[in-house]
């Protein structure tokens, strides 16, 4: 450039030319890019094709309308048509002549009526001059009232003029009509009679494509006049998106792409042009839901105000969906909006937003499944939920108040273990051996506390007397016979098989494939007869058996006996046991103060106080209490050969069905030298975790 | 291919990224001859072309360069380069002119041009073109418009815009009163009193580098090392948690560095002295409070004496202190990053009661 250049000139201009030449073609091209860039959008081709569709539909819907035409009758009609048409001919001369005579008379109506017109606004004009000075008090105004006398006069007589012309018009007209009256009424029934294809061909003409519509009123920088191809929305002031720091009046664009989802008509056709389903109920004018009223995403979700595709947030139904979509439009999970819309099949959960005071929801019926599931399975017990006060529900499991006398240790550390290996589909979940605490040393641990936790379970059961004991047993084919019919199975199911086979309504009341192998006859039997006695919050209702009958049916149900359930998968040790207590212990305090309070308790305490957690030295031996029937101090020798056993390190590991009695090898003063009668206060757990037994739902625990 | 982007995850290290960007102004400054070739500048280009071509190939450099917000830095880097060579090679033709007797080329050329077309039609292209440019950017990358901002959703890394992210990388090394309003206001400062303290007549008008070494050496460690270079590590080589990522490294944010700096009243009293920290804290922080007041009062005055004699007699005293205050405070950013890098040193006076430190 400090070479070539011309004398006082810093450049050499033909270069610059050539420069300038390349930079605005460059600019051209750009110029063009971007218009293009702009001006291409996904949404505008798919109205574009809805245009089309629209237009086949409609012409669809014409042809139809016109073969519904009532044949017979339009051939009628057009035949009387005809002979109307011919008589007017035949009389042709005639009907010129009055239609001649007509249009003279209506001309003499025009001028007469614009002569009376003209004089009636002189007249005023004077009326009101006369008047007006006369109440002004002008002198000689005698001149001016006579001129409007005169007037009023003068329009009278017009107005005489033409009402007797109107008169000869309207005969004139009379006269005309007997000919081509005729034609005009059979003309106006024909409209009739094809008024719906008519319609429809003036729908589809309007709908038509033409070179006006699509190159012109929606090309580049001209489609502000009267674009056909617009973006759509539906703006709901008072339903507002909440975006962090501002709430915003919902603005749905979802009919830029979904342009049929208010018509009738293209239920067949796929998405985004489909109908929605069931018109009448949403988005119909008529329907309780009107689509100005309600827009899209209330029910549905996803972001109202994209009009891409991908912005929108769409959630596909299911994974085949989703590798189409991922095909097809390149869709990735959607991050950039906290409301991502709702697989199809779940757009039930947004009824509650508007319908929030009905527990039970007309018409969604996804819904009022899962209110009834959470309530049944017992979610709310747990996890606080709006809606479900736990003050005033019951709490979803069977009361443990009276455990030991009806189950045995046995049976509810198998149980414990792993619900669902008993019965499969119980609502109780497993609270060992989970996913991440299976491992051997897991096991260990997982047992102790099983152990330690059914151990409290029976060490704080109370006592229970049945209003019968040992009841003689009954036959078992009238049992079943009574159990099938008197209503057991409304409730109640025998190998329902899995969670998905039964579903949600069914098992309200326990299976009962293994009642045999779960309690004894005695308890059996007194339940049946009158369940309240037991628990007298329990939703099963007193059949107004007699005592033999409910012999009957308590020997049949006896019959129904299932093994199942895990077997302990580690044995342990009671330094075991004192090391799970002792990492209880030293997350509250220094590890020193652990061991020693760990090392003042007895085995059997450490048991105990492994759940609990309370103050050492307070302990509830339910045995001590027993004073009663042999059943009592049965389960508490077993209660005292199991803590026996276990304060001698064996193994604790057992069947869950029998009722082992192993001779008992001393230690049983040691038992008994917990024989305070004062119950701990077992509520005395700390809300600091750690134990996760205090989740357990025995009613005594309801502080925690 | 890992083994090279391993070696290029390794030197992009702050430490040695910082010390390479110095030790690179030096030698391109005194190998200025060579460097003023054709063949050296279309060589940096290919380097330069070829890097980012080789880098685009991995995933995570993909990531960091093509996000809308870094496009222009990268810009920067293309054009940085290009300017300071192209500048280096008009001193260095300038240089052999005056050498050789004659003026500088400017001196040849009219010193009066017509404004039609020699300004007005460059105008004009140059308009076309920016249009272009700009048409095309906004065509080909997208303002991000990122979701409704969430205040229970921090990003992170939670980055300053370019302009300021040489000042987020000082935090790292300076308390954010001294990184975010002291030093940011004497460079302000000094660019301002810039005109005041220059008193060399010399490079009016034209490129030199032999007239104006001090003054073009000082500026470009300043603007290119200290500015441009802490600016291009903070966009692409610092990630969350504002930890150093190599440009072919993945941004884990669990990636845990240990932070192990200790300050100078620790140095002096717990390992030197082997005695407690002094409670009072203007005990404590006596040996950091000294050597800052050495640094800014005394360092000035035994500068004048020696090293920066030849300054002190052209400029005079108010104009010398001024500008070697201002040198000073410049230069505190490296040295502060060297005492961190070599000594793990973290406050020179670390007065926590008033939350002043240095």
């Amino acid at each position: 450039m400090a070479e070539k250049k011309g004398v006082g000139h810093a450049y050499n201009i033909d270069f610059l030319n050539v420069v300038f030449a390349a930079s605005s073609i460059f600019l051209l091209l750009s110029t063009v890019w971007m218009v293009c860039d702009d001006y291409d959008r996904d949404w505008k081709n798919t109205q574009r094709r809805f245009a089309r569709l629209q237009y086949d539909v409609t012409r669809a819907q014409y042809r139809q309308a016109r073969d519904k035409v009532d044949r017979p009758k339009l051939q009628q009609l057009q035949a009387q048509l005809k002979s109307a048409e011919q008589n007017v001919k035949a009389n042709q001369s005639k009907v010129d002549g009055l239609q001649k005579k007509l249009d003279e008379i209506e001309i003499r109506l025009d001028r007469a009526n614009r002569d009376y017109q003209y004089m009636k606004a002189t007249y005023d004009h004077d009326r009101y001059d006369f008047e007006s000075a006369r109440a002004a008090g002008v002198q000689g105004t005698a001149k001016k009232g006579e001129n409007v006398a005169d007037e009023a006069k003068q329009l009278k007589d017009l107005d005489l003029n033409v009402q007797k012309i109107t008169a000869e018009r309207n005969a004139a007209q009379n006269d005309l009509a007997q000919y081509t009256g005729a034609v005009g009424t059979i003309q106006k029934q024909l409209e009739d009679l094809r008024a719906e294809q008519l319609r429809l061909r003036k729908v589809a003409e309007a709908q038509a494509p033409s070179a006006t519509k699509d190159y012109f009123l929606n090309a580049p920088l001209l489609d502000f006049l009267a674009p056909t191809i617009k973006i759509n929305q539906l703006i709901l002031p008072d339903v507002v998106d909440d975006v962090n720091f501002k709430t915003v009046p919902k603005m749905d664009r979802c009919t830029t792409c979904h342009l049929g989802i208010d018509k009738a008509g293209f239920e067949k056709y796929p998405q985004p042009f489909t109908t929605h389903p069931n018109l009448d109920a949403y988005l119909g004018s008529k329907s309780p839901h009107p689509i100005d009223r309600i827009g899209c995403t209330v029910c549905h979700d996803g972001m109202g105000q994209s009009v891409s595709f991908k912005d929108a947030s769409h959630t596909p139904t299911g994974e085949k969906q989703k590798e189409t979509w991922e095909k097809k439009y390149g869709w990735e999970e959607p991050h950039e909006w906290d409301y991502p819309m709702l697989p199809t099949k779940m757009t039930d959960a947004s009824c509650q937003k508007c319908h929030k005071q009905e527990i039970y929801i007309p018409k969604a019926e996804a819904l009022n499944v899962a209110y009834s599931t959470y309530e049944r399975a017992g979610c709310y017990a747990c996890h606080k939920t709006r809606g479900f006060d736990t003050t005033t529900m019951r709490k979803p499991g069977p009361i443990l108040t009276k455990i030991e006398s009806k189950l045995t240790k046995d049976w509810v550390k198998t149980w414990v273990r792993n619900p669902r290996a008993v019965k499969q589909t119980t609502w109780m979940p497993r609270i060992w051996y989970n996913s991440n605490s299976s491992s051997p040393q897991d096991a260990v641990r997982n047992e102790v506390e099983i152990n330690a936790a059914v151990n409290y379970l029976f060490a704080n059961s109370e006592k229970w007397e049945p209003p019968i004991s040992n009841p003689k047993p009954g036959d078992a084919k009238s049992g079943e016979k009574i159990v099938k019919s008197i209503g057991c199975q409304g409730c109640h199911v025998v190998g329902e098989g899995s969670r998905e086979q039964a579903g949600p309504h069914r098992t309200f009341g326990q299976p009962l494939e293994n009642i045999g192998t779960k309690t004894t006859y005695e308890w059996v039997f007194n339940w049946v007869r009158d369940p309240k006695h037991y628990n007298p919050n329990t939703y099963m209702p007193n059949l107004r058996l007699t005592d033999a009958q409910a012999a009957d049916v308590a020997t049949y149900l006896m019959t129904l006996k299932a093994a199942g359930g895990d077997q302990a998968k580690a044995t342990y040790t009671q330094k075991d046991v004192d090391d799970t207590l002792l990492d209880y212990y030293t997350a509250l305090m220094p590890a020193a103060s652990a061991k020693a309070t760990v090392a003042k308790l007895d085995d059997n305490q450490k048991q105990l106080d492994l759940v609990r957690r309370s103050s050492i030295g307070t302990a509830v031996s339910a045995a001590t209490r027993s004073r009663g029937s042999r059943r009592r101090s049965r389960s508490g020798r077993i209660c005292l050969k199991r803590a026996a056993s276990l304060s001698r390190g064996s193994t604790s590991a057992s069947s869950q069905t029998s009722r082992t009695r192993r001779s008992s090898a001393g230690s049983i003063a040691s038992c008994t030298t917990r024989a305070s009668s004062t119950k701990a206060a077992c509520c005395s757990h700390s809300t600091s975790c750690g134990c996760r037994i205090s989740i357990c739902q025995t009613s005594k625990w309801s502080d925690c | 291919m890992g083994f090279i982007k391993g070696i290029i995850n390794a030197v992009t290290d702050p430490k040695i990224f910082f010390v390479l960007a110095v030790v690179g102004l030096f030698v391109v400054l005194w190998k200025r001859e060579k460097i003023a070739s054709n063949v050296f500048g279309y060589g940096v280009l290919g380097a330069l072309l070829a890097f980012f071509v080789f880098g685009t190939f991995d995933p995570n450099f993909r990531l960091i360069v093509t996000k809308p917000d870094n496009v222009p830095i990268v810009g920067l880097i293309f054009l940085l380069v290009f300017f300071i060579w192209y500048s280096i090679r008009e001193a260095v033709f300038n240089d052999r002119r005056i050498d050789a007797g004659q003026g500088p080329i400017e001196k040849d050329e009219s010193d009066r041009v017509w404004v039609w077309p020699d300004l007005v039609y460059t105008e004009l292209i140059s308009l076309i073109l920016c249009s272009v440019v700009l048409i095309v950017w906004s065509i080909l990358l997208k303002a991000p418009l990122e979701q409704p901002a969430n205040p229970a959703n921090t990003p992170n890394p939670s980055k300053a815009p370019w302009y300021f992210l040489g000042l987020q990388e000082m935090l790292v090394y300076f308390d954010p009163w001294l990184a975010g309003v002291v030093l940011p206001g004497l460079i302000i400062a000094g660019l301002i009193a810039i005109p005041y303290i220059d008193k060399n007549p010399k490079g009016n008008g034209y490129f030199t580098f032999k007239e104006r070494k001090a003054e073009i050496s000082i500026f470009l460690f300043g603007f290119a090392v200290l500015w441009v270079s802490l600016i291009v590590l903070g966009t692409f080589l610092r990630g969350p948690n504002w930890n150093f990522f190599g440009p072919f490294e993945f941004w884990d944010i669990h990636k845990l560095e240990a932070l192990t700096n200790v300050n100078l009243s620790e140095y002096v009293w717990v390992r030197l002295l082997r005695t407690g920290m002094p409670s009072f804290w203007l005990i404590r922080d006596l040996p950091g409070i000294l050597l800052v007041l050495f640094y800014v009062f005394a360092l000035p005055v035994i500068l004048s004496k020696n090293l920066f004699r030849r300054y002190y007699e052209k400029l005079g005293p108010p104009r010398y202190y001024v500008s070697v205050f201002l040198f000073l405070s410049m230069m505190s950013l490296p040295l502060k990053m060297l005492s961190r890098w070599l000594f793990n040193l973290k406050y020179v006076v670390n007065i926590g009661e008033y939350f002043f430190n240095i």
